[in-house]
């Protein structure tokens, strides 16, 4: 049911082969991202993968070498887009001498705002709306991710492109904005998000997209990731070369993985008693067992080395 | 392009440095006006023996310092009028271009080194506009300070009680209007430095070494070797130095049609290096 609903809507953003060179080198090859509007988009990736340049290529910041790029079912050129896309990408890009609310107004201008009423519900919405005449270049990092997001608020934009907003806040801050998020995705607003926090991403995104060396590597919904993430059997022995040959012929439905030359992770063991009990009739010494939850950031790790737990062989 | 161009008109009176550099225009101007009082008038020359200004004379064999007038009266200024006077204050040895290009690479550059330019281009994608706007902030910012600095120097004559006699209306607004679309031309080209380099202080040198001529002068000496020379006749800075005071012919339409020229090529090529670059 969640599904079709999810089939009905339509896509936010849609790239086609979209590559980014910079001297013959790509940072982002030939990308397909696809995110559904209502979503929101976690977008992970190491440093230097792509991220950003995607993100800046989303917004109109940087061109692409090849490729295309549909927001809302149309061409970036279309300047309606333009409109319905709000975004803070790397830091927030703000006029140090100015006030909170004269930067605000200043976006306002420049966006045709003539509504300066948008200003006072942008910052009080992010909290910026009791800074008073105090200048952005005294403002803590914090404070100017939270205008940065209060600015990318402007316009009420269906679509938020938010690279790293959560950087510098402090826990309440940060609570705080993943509360505004949740609550304009409520309202329908789309959302790319890139963070290196992965554990606060996990608490919004509702789609992943994964991004190693400019390649997509994955792109997937939240209950595909909990699927993926599902529970798994964790064991230490002091021999890994005789423990694996002895589990996958005793247990053939049973994938294993090696992990750190150190343990053997099982995806779909229901018990491990059985186990245990084969490897010490046979000569194995157990450090450690037990059941273990993948998390986002040990999934996105795994993802990284070049593993992709549902596809592990035996 | 307008939506921006509010935005920098808003941003444009609230930044210090256009007040500074308007400031630094009028003290120059003051200046230069209460010297040529202090020489050229015999209530100058007591106020300058009051307060201890000894005056340097040259003579043949040297230079000697003295309380007393190294000229008659009126001497000075002769053929000078209000136009001659507010052209040898800033606009002929190219200090003026030099003030109106520190604001503007400032002001253009400002956007670069916050990164305020990626909230403008994200709304706006056509990159033309960004830059129209700029040019277009340029030229009131010119504006302003033409007409205040030559308003300044009227009110300074009438305080110093008409050290020269007035023009004609007609060759204010000649000479004005030259020289503001030669040093909205300058502007242009202190733009087309910013967009490629995004720098302040390279911004900053370029106005100071091509507003006050430097690389021009440079280059005539050593096209001359070659009898070369005669380009720098369609530069912004022989073209601003040398400009008519009066229309009195075709001839002096020259300077126009070579601001113009410079004006548009280099909006072009802004445009060109500015949609190539990523932000």
């Amino acid at each position: 049911m969640e599904h079709n609903r999810e089939q009905q809507k339509g896509l936010a953003v849609e790239t086609r082969a979209l590559t980014k060179t910079y001297k013959g080198r790509p940072a982002v090859n030939h990308l397909d991202m696809r995110v559904q509007e209502g979503a929101i988009y976690g977008f992970i990736g190491r440093n230097g993968a792509g991220k950003s340049t995607t993100l800046k290529m989303l917004c109109g910041l940087a061109r692409p070498t090849e490729g295309e790029i549909s927001l809302f079912g149309r061409k970036t050129s279309d300047p309606i887009c333009a409109r319905r896309v709000g975004c803070l990408i790397e830091s927030a890009g703000l006029y140090p001498n100015m006030t909170a609310r004269q930067n605000a107004v200043a976006k306002a201008k420049c966006m045709g705002l003539t509504d300066l009423s948008a200003v006072d519900r942008a910052l009080a919405a992010t909290g910026m709306d009791n800074t008073g005449n105090k200048k952005v270049k005294l403002f803590s990092m914090g404070m100017k991710q939270r205008l940065g997001i209060a600015l990318a608020l402007l316009g009420n934009p269906d679509l938020l492109i938010l690279d790293e907003p959560i950087n510098g806040l402090d826990p309440e801050g940060v609570r705080e904005i993943r509360q505004l998020l949740q609550k304009l995705n409520e309202a329908g607003k789309t959302f790319i998000i890139s963070s290196h926090i992965l554990g606060e991403l996990s608490k919004l995104a509702t789609h992943y997209g994964i991004i190693k060396e400019g390649n997509l590597v994955e792109q997937m919904d939240r209950d595909t990731l909990e699927s993926k993430c599902a529970d798994y059997y964790c064991i230490e022995v002091d021999n890994i070369k005789r423990a694996l040959p002895m589990i996958t012929e005793n247990m053939p439905e049973i994938q294993t993985e090696v992990y750190d030359n150190q343990s053997i992770r099982l995806f779909g063991l229901k018990e491990g008693s059985a186990l245990n009990r084969l490897l010490i009739e046979n000569g194995i010494q157990i450090y450690s067992s037990g059941f273990h939850h993948m998390d986002l950031e040990e999934y996105f790790l795994s993802r990284m080395e070049g593993n992709n737990p549902q596809t592990k062989g035996h | 392009m307008f939506n921006i161009l509010r935005m920098d008109l808003y941003r444009l009176i609230r930044s210090k440095s256009v007040y500074i550099c308007l400031a630094f225009l009028m003290i120059m101007s003051f200046l230069c006006f209460w010297l040529i009082w202090m020489l050229d008038t015999p209530e100058g020359r007591t106020m300058a023996a009051k307060i201890g200004i000894s005056l340097i004379e040259l003579e043949n064999d040297g230079f000697s310092v003295t309380a007393a007038a190294p000229a008659a009266e009126g001497e000075i200024l002769q053929g000078y009028d209000i136009l001659a006077m507010f052209r040898e204050i800033g606009m002929d040895g190219g200090a003026y271009t030099c003030i109106l290009g520190i604001v503007v690479s400032i002001f253009v550059c400002h956007d670069y080194n916050c990164g305020f330019i990626k909230n403008i281009l994200s709304q706006h994608r056509k990159r033309w506009k960004y830059i129209g706007s700029k040019l277009i902030t340029a030229g009131i910012l010119n504006l302003f300070y033409l007409a205040l600095s030559f308003g300044f120097c009227l009110l300074l004559n009438a305080v110093f009680g008409g050290l020269v006699p007035m023009v004609d209306v007609g060759s204010i607004l000649f000479y004005l209007g030259l020289s503001w679309l030669l040093t909205t031309a300058f502007a242009a080209l202190f733009i087309l430095i910013i967009t490629l380099s995004r720098s302040t202080s390279a911004g900053i040198l370029s106005s100071i070494l091509l507003g006050s001529g430097i690389v021009v002068t440079v280059l005539i000496t050593l096209t001359k070797y070659w009898g070369l020379e005669k380009w720098a006749d369609y530069t912004l800075y022989i073209n601003q130095t040398y400009a008519p005071s009066c229309y009195s012919g075709i001839a002096d339409l020259k300077g126009f049609a070579v601001g113009a020229a410079f004006l548009l090529l280099y909006s072009a090529a802004s445009f060109i290096v500015l949609n190539r670059k990523d932000i």
